[in-house]
């Protein structure tokens, strides 16, 4: 075998491996998607959404009440969380670009998006639910607002330098004042970008459950008083599948495909947006 | 000889970190004239065309020295800058159009003045986009986003929006740079024809242009001015060495 | 006129200052989720010291004694073998992305991979534990220990009752959520190597791998860099997923398919049961611990990204 040949072998086994992970990468997400297709499907029933929970082995038991503790959590969580990340953001991307700080923002903002979800967990129970001597659906919201605040944050940075400097002079040069330029102007330019990052903000913050076993805990009742521990579909499905029974486990699988199907569609469409923006 | 609007005096300009970018620069701005600046890159003729607007103040840590003498008193002292820039317009290099209608583009800085009433804007609207030759193209997609015009057309769209607060100067930086040749012949018509209403400021690298429009040439050398005549006299019979080199272009 | 202009430089301050309040707001949660972190730990600090504490094995809520060698060793392990299986495979995917992918596949592809970045990890946990570890407890490690047992001391590795509920089930799935994160950011960094590098080394008679291997990647080292210490940092603090799969048993584990635990799951299953201020606290260090592990592999990441940013 000449050295010629040797190589070309060598290069079609490399090759070859690259292919096989990318296909080993496909596998496992059709893989994966397929079984929570295929486990959820068949018990996504009109009383999953329309009834609470029944005692284990009763039948016509539903997840309403986690549905609705997960919404209203989510709720205010974006609440909290994207007002201030969207005025962070203009700060670091405006008033802030050139001064030390804002850098320094900026670099501890992308640190704490990696932070783990559940240390901001037992963060929000130490300051919050502690004190408090309750769990609350508030905590739960205000963990999930201090994971979303640097997504959206960093996202509007970007976003808001993407608008050209000139833009902004030329609004100067007609006697606009900053905080109008930024308000009536670079807004208006960033609009889609910002909207498509809280969209993706709220997908990561939908599937989270590890920040809220310790701040809205859990309820097998319908609440929609926030200052009481409040269910979540996601804490609901840990729950249901580490417990005993059948019927729990089927309401976990249908959980959980309504929850991949709502964050999967999410995501596409944020990232959809984002292509047909920006290629125009 | 006609009327000065801005006298400039002894103008001197640092950036952050003391670069001495416009050194004792003295100018008369005639009334109803295009006066062009001319000079090779880094010359600091954008840094002097930027502070009749006080463009520098956005950026922390610039220093004036001198006066730019405005209707008696002098604008660099002035304390409502937002006032100034609305009687001083300034068109970019590169189109800058609003991310919103072409419409509210133009009603933008009317809107900043005060004006709501909505005959009294459109009226205002029409009348700038006549002005900067526009109206034909644009008055059946007023509500259009303004990102879809050409860019020759935005650019118009630009000078239309600066006409409408009815400015006293307008200071053009390459305004035609970044445009094809019949774009940038339009702009031109359109400034020769704006100044018997607006007395016109350009920076150009293009000395063609200079020598086409203006009525007044200033050459900048590294900060300085070399040179300032009537254009007809700049280019024929220039009295420096160094500008007769520039101008026939033996550098920059 | 003159109060006009007053109000709007008012409001331009105002503006100006609650976007800047807005933003040290991240550093103030920052600051005070070290702080009252540290402040819970206290307790087990003074209980257990700090060498003390990492260097225990025990974990025991009855006695009240605590340490986190058992968790950091589950947390280490199962992180470094899902980089172990991660990294290659991320490689050959971004290599793929970049250099053979058909043009028209590519954000089709991309973000197919990148959507197993967002199927959040309670899904991964349960297709884990419904699905994927009675595969590997049936099928795939029985397999694996009739080819590796009888070696001597490999073997010790494949020993033990394969349940799929273990060390090796954990670190596939881990791989398996933290690959998208090192392939994108990998698949960017090689897009940005010069093309007349690349036509250079083909120039000179180099095959397509060869220039993967000499050029593209030497070229994108920093990156790659960044990429394994983010997904490490990832890895870390990943709990859901782990808490379904890993069993959760505090021991210092010695073959691939034991039970082990990690810092996140025995968060997740013991904070709401800690019955003392001593247990509640020691698990408040282990946050800590885990807190501060995370903080500085980022900050060594973004030091490196940074500096390649600046080149």
């Amino acid at each position: 075998m000449t050295e010629i040949d040797k190589r070309k072998i060598i290069n079609f086994v490399a090759l070859s491996f690259s292919c096989a992970a990318a296909a080993l990468g496909l596998f496992w997400l059709i893989f994966i998607l397929a079984d929570v297709l295929r486990h959820g499907i068949a018990y996504i029933t009109p009383a999953l959404f329309l009834n609470e929970a029944t005692p284990p082995g009763m039948a016509g038991g539903g997840l309403k009440h986690a549905f609705i503790g997960q919404l209203l959590i989510t709720f205010f969580a974006v609440l909290i969380g994207v007002p201030l990340g969207i005025l962070g953001g203009t700060y670091l991307a405006e008033y802030g670009r050139h001064h030390l700080i804002g850098r320094f923002i900026s670099t501890l903002s992308d640190i704490m998006i990696s932070v783990p979800s559940i240390v901001i967990g037992t963060f929000v129970y130490a300051i919050f639910v502690k004190p408090l001597g309750h769990f609350s659906g508030y905590a739960g919201s205000l963990a999930l607002a201090i994971i979303m605040i640097p997504v959206v944050l960093r996202t509007t940075e970007e976003m808001i330098s993407l608008v050209p400097w000139e833009i902004r002079e030329a609004a100067f040069a007609l006697g606009a004042p900053y905080y109008k330029v930024i308000l009536q102007i670079v807004y208006r330019g960033a609009a889609t970008g910002i909207f498509t990052g809280i969209l993706l903000a709220i997908a990561r913050i939908a599937g989270e459950t590890a920040p809220l076993l310790f701040t809205s805990f859990n309820n097998m009742f319908l609440t929609t008083n926030m200052n009481e521990p409040m269910p979540s579909l996601t804490v609901t499905i840990y729950q249901y599948a580490m417990g005993p029974y059948d019927d729990w486990h089927e309401m976990a699988w249908a959980a959980s495909f309504v929850i991949t199907l709502f964050i999967l569609g999410l995501t596409i469409l944020g990232r959809l947006i984002i292509r047909w923006k920006y290629k125009n | 000889m006609s009327d000065s609007i801005m006298t400039v005096k002894n103008l001197n300009f640092y950036y952050q970190g003391g670069v001495h970018a416009v050194k004792n620069m003295s100018l008369e701005i005639k009334k109803n004239q295009v006066t062009a600046l001319i000079g090779p890159s880094g010359c600091g003729k954008t840094t002097f065309l930027r502070c009749f607007n006080r463009m520098h103040d956005l950026y922390p840590g610039h220093r004036h020295e001198g006066e730019i003498l405005f209707e008696g008193s002098n604008l660099l002292e002035r304390k409502d800058i937002t006032e100034l820039r609305s009687r001083i317009g300034m068109v970019f290099q590169k189109p800058t159009p609003f991310p919103m209608s072409i419409f509210d583009n133009i009603s933008y800085g009317l809107k900043l003045k005060g004006i709501k009433n909505r005959a009294e804007l459109a009226d205002r609207v029409e009348q700038a986009l006549k002005q900067a030759a526009l109206w034909d193209e644009a008055k059946d997609r007023l509500k259009q986003s303004a990102n879809g015009l050409s860019g020759g057309q935005q650019q118009r769209l630009v000078i239309a929006r600066a006409l409408a607060v009815e400015p006293d100067v307008l200071l053009f930086d390459e305004p035609t740079s970044a445009l094809d040749p019949i774009s940038t012949s339009k702009i031109e018509e359109l400034m020769m024809k704006l100044k018997q209403e607006v007395s016109i400021l350009i920076v150009t690298h293009n000395m063609q242009q200079a020598a086409r429009i203006s009525d007044q040439t200033a050459f900048m050398y590294m900060g300085e001015l070399i040179e300032v005549d009537k254009t007809e006299t700049m280019f024929t019979n220039p009295k420096e060495k160094l500008t007769e080199e520039y101008i026939t272009g033996r550098f920059g | 006129m003159a109060g006009t202009i007053k109000r709007e430089q008012t409001l331009d301050k105002l503006f100006a200052a609650i976007t800047f309040l807005a933003a040290f707001m991240v550093l103030v949660i920052i600051v005070s989720i070290f702080t009252s972190l540290f402040r819970e730990s206290l307790t087990a600090i003074d209980a257990f010291g700090f060498f003390g504490f990492i260097s225990s094995t025990a974990w025991d809520p009855v006695r009240e004694n605590f340490g986190a060698a058992t968790t950091l060793y589950g947390t280490l392990i199962t992180t470094l073998m899902a980089l172990a299986i991660a990294v290659p495979v991320a490689l050959g995917i971004a290599i793929f992305i970049t250099e053979l992918c058909p043009k028209f596949l590519k954000p089709i592809f991309s973000t197919a991979i990148e959507l197993l970045a967002a199927i959040p990890s309670i899904i991964y946990g349960m297709w884990g534990l419904f699905t994927f570890a009675p595969l590997m407890g049936e099928y795939v490690e029985p397999a694996l220990q009739g080819i590796f047992e009888p070696i001597p001391l490999l073997g010790q590795l494949f020993s033990g009752v394969p349940l799929g509920i273990d060390i090796l089930t954990t670190s596939i799935i881990l791989s398996i959520m933290i690959t998208p994160f090192i392939s994108s950011i990998v698949r960017d960094t090689f897009a940005l190597t010069p093309v007349q590098l690349k036509e250079s080394a083909y120039g000179i008679g180099a095959t397509r791998w060869e220039v993967i291997r000499d050029v593209i990647i030497p070229h994108s080292k920093t990156g790659i860099f960044g990429s394994v210490i983010i997904a490490m940092g990832r890895a870390l603090g990943e709990t859901m997923a782990v808490a379904f799969v890993l069993g959760n048993k505090h021991a210092i584990a010695t073959s691939l398919f034991d039970a082990s635990a990690t810092i996140t799951v025995t968060l997740a299953n013991e904070f709401t049961e800690a019955d003392t201020d001593l247990y509640l606290s020691s698990l408040f260090y282990l946050a800590l611990i885990l807190l501060g592990m995370n903080f500085l592999l980022l900050a060594i990441a973004k030091t490196f990204l940074a500096r390649k940013g600046k080149a």
